[in-house]
């Protein structure tokens, strides 16, 4: 099966190499066309724009990082809108809010293409080792077209109706990630400040109802002040900000999410951006008593 | 301090899946006392002391039951007596206070809701420390604050016997499966002594050293715990009003990083408004109230837990206090309903 890939970030880097890997041929472009080169080592190919990729591939896949970047790569000049038509696909795997899908979605279909809005839950190991969680919406015939792509990317792939499910459904479950890396981090910082171990901590919490494998994962380099970017912290502040906005539009009662976001905001002021999003340890130990978060 | 050499137990545990002599029969080979008990497998030790049990809620009647069904020798109290009978009918003794178990026992556990109970059970005028001497032992595994354990510290070492404080991690289930978890801290050769029965009731022990470690690790486990279960309320709220299948939340999040054995446990009955009681409300949020007391003493600011403490606030006013902790999602609907149970 032929792909095209736009986007080789942290994700887009890792899910096209695993499906080169598994015998997929794979037509790439990135906007620094020299993150590209390791891909064709591995035996892609280049588009020097997204027009070329969608125009070469019957199906193409995006994964980028922000709702600017996956609007401008459809609707900048260059953009997939350019050649996208029917018996063609688009899977958006990138992660945006609802409207922003909406309106992609709107544009390709009016223009006779497929859409299917695809965005993954797991950062960079589950990419690397093709086990994603993918949460796809929209059109239901090119789903099923990509189940064998999916498979190789994933290690399970829901379908949740009509685009837009597939972003809220991914905005929720950070949101709730958010919090509990919030929570995680408080629970450090009470332990070490109440003189206990903070790594007989997350030993207790291996064993309790509430073990899961992001405490497992992180825990460890959080103790050690290490944050090497799996999932950089900009883009968790930008998944709660999107899921506020979304219990906004429907008067939905957040406090723990908008506390949350609070600290991810913090740590962005204070540079911290480009780290993983466990840095937000670094404001919840800087906090004071006085109040301050 | 005198570790009196009269109080050196024996003790064994014993595999609870030896093989049966009777290839048909379905009783453990451990002891008789268990086999009498209990047709499935359970754990059994020999432990040579009188055992006392103070306190059979939803926690200590499942684990005086499995120190009983393991044979020790047991004897309870409870301040409403109706609540000994189980025990008593499986063969438990029964004395009418605390400090008539303390005196009639080697080691007398106490299992009681929060501190004020904890305290008076201990210290107050028929409490467990007028019937300590030198080699007893008081093991307190209700949670409480720190201050609430070294005062009652203080009181059962004034009478020359051994303290440990070892409140546990785990709700109604892991404990009547023996599966909780023990966070220790206090004397060491009690622990030692009662390790042991910990194993019993429990899959895994920490010793944390001093007194005060216990709670403060149980307070700062179970402060993100709260804080994870009013996340996952607002998760499935939200979900809710967007137009998505709460169910289908539940199973995606079973699949990636944060699944988390609370969340596949919860989210199905929380989905259909049903919250049956294995950690109640109100505890969860005096859980939180004491770990916020802990953070300020400590001049740390928490303020996701300070925020989730507000929302158990909220349900506790509405009556939801003792429902499962998970009914705190009522807490964020705009109209509090009264949940089915």
């Amino acid at each position: 099966m032929e792909v095209g890939f736009l986007g080789l970030g942290i994700m887009g880097k890792a899910m096209a190499l695993n499906l080169l890997r598994n015998g997929f041929g794979v037509t790439v472009w990135n906007r620094t066309l020299s993150k590209c080169k390791e891909l064709v080592e591995q035996g892609a190919s280049v588009g020097e724009t997204p027009a070329f990729v969608i125009n070469k591939c019957k199906y193409t896949i995006a994964m980028l990082s922000d709702p600017s970047a996956a609007l401008s790569v459809v609707f900048d000049k260059d953009g997939v809108l350019e050649q996208i038509c029917s018996g063609k696909g688009y899977i958006d795997m990138s992660t945006v809010d609802a409207d922003t899908s909406s309106k992609i979605s709107e544009a390709i279909t009016k223009k006779g293409g497929y859409f299917l809005e695809a965005p993954v839950s797991g950062s960079k190991k589950p990419a690397e080792d093709g086990q994603l969680v993918i949460l796809a919406a929209g059109e239901k015939a090119l789903y099923e077209e990509m189940i064998p792509a999916f498979n190789v990317l994933g290690k399970k792939s829901f379908f949740l109706g009509q685009v837009g499910n597939g972003a809220k459904m991914k905005l929720v479950v950070n949101m709730i990630m958010g919090s509990m890396m919030n929570a995680l981090s408080e629970g450090l910082c009470l332990a070490d400040r109440s003189g206990l171990k903070e790594q007989t901590l997350l030993d207790v919490l291996e064993l309790a109802a509430i073990a899961n494998p992001m405490f497992k994962m992180k825990g460890p380099s959080m103790i050690q002040s290490n944050y090497p970017p799996a999932f950089p912290l900009k883009h968790q502040q930008k998944d709660m900000r999107l899921a506020l906005a979304l219990g906004d539009e429907n008067a939905v009662s957040m406090p723990v999410a908008a506390a949350a976001n609070e600290a991810f905001k913090k740590a962005r002021s204070m540079g911290l951006g480009d780290l993983d999003f466990s840095a937000v340890h670094e404001v919840v130990k800087a906090a004071k008593g006085s109040g301050e978060a | 301090m005198a570790i009196s050499s009269s109080f050196c137990p024996t003790i064994s545990i014993s595999s609870p899946r030896r093989p049966s002599p009777f290839p048909n029969s379905c009783c453990t080979f451990a002891t008789v006392v268990s086999s009498q008990l209990s047709k499935e497998a359970t754990k059994s030790v020999e432990f040579q002391g009188r055992v006392g049990f103070l306190g059979l809620g939803i926690m200590g009647t499942p684990m005086a039951v499995n120190l009983l069904k393991a044979g020790c020798d047991i004897t309870v109290w409870n301040r409403t007596k109706s609540k000994c009978d189980h025990l008593i009918n499986l063969g438990a003794k029964y004395e009418s206070s605390p400090t008539e178990v303390a005196s009639s026992c080697n080691v007398t556990f106490a299992m009681l809701a929060e501190p004020e109970s904890a305290i008076d059970v201990a210290c107050g005028t028929n409490g467990a420390a007028k019937g300590m001497s030198p080699g007893k032992g008081y093991v307190d595994v209700s949670t409480v604050d720190g201050a609430t354990a070294k005062l009652i510290n203080k009181h059962i070492k004034d009478t020359g016997a051994l303290f440990l404080e070892a409140p546990v991690s785990g709700s109604k289930k892991p404990a009547e499966d023996g599966q909780l978890i023990f966070l220790a801290a206090g004397d060491a050769s009690l622990y030692e002594t009662v390790a042991p029965l910990l194993d019993v009731m429990g899959k895994s022990r920490f010793y944390l050293g001093e007194v005060g470690n216990g709670a403060a690790m149980k307070l700062v486990v179970n402060m993100i715990m709260g804080s994870m279960m009013a996340s996952f309320s607002e998760g499935l709220l939200l979900s809710e009003q967007v137009g998505l299948d709460p169910n289908v939340l539940v199973k995606v999040i079973s699949q990636g990083a944060i699944s988390a054995p609370m969340y596949s446990v919860k989210g199905p009955s929380m989905v259909k408004a049903s919250y049956p009681t294995a950690f109640p409300l109100k505890h969860q949020q005096k859980d939180l109230r004491l770990a916020l007391g802990l953070a300020e003493s400590v001049s740390q600011p928490i303020p996701i837990a300070a925020a989730a403490n507000e929302l158990y606030k909220a349900a506790k006013f509405h009556g939801l206090g003792d429902q499962d902790f998970s009914a705190v999602i009522e807490a964020l609907r705009g109209k509090l309903q009264r949940p089915e149970h």
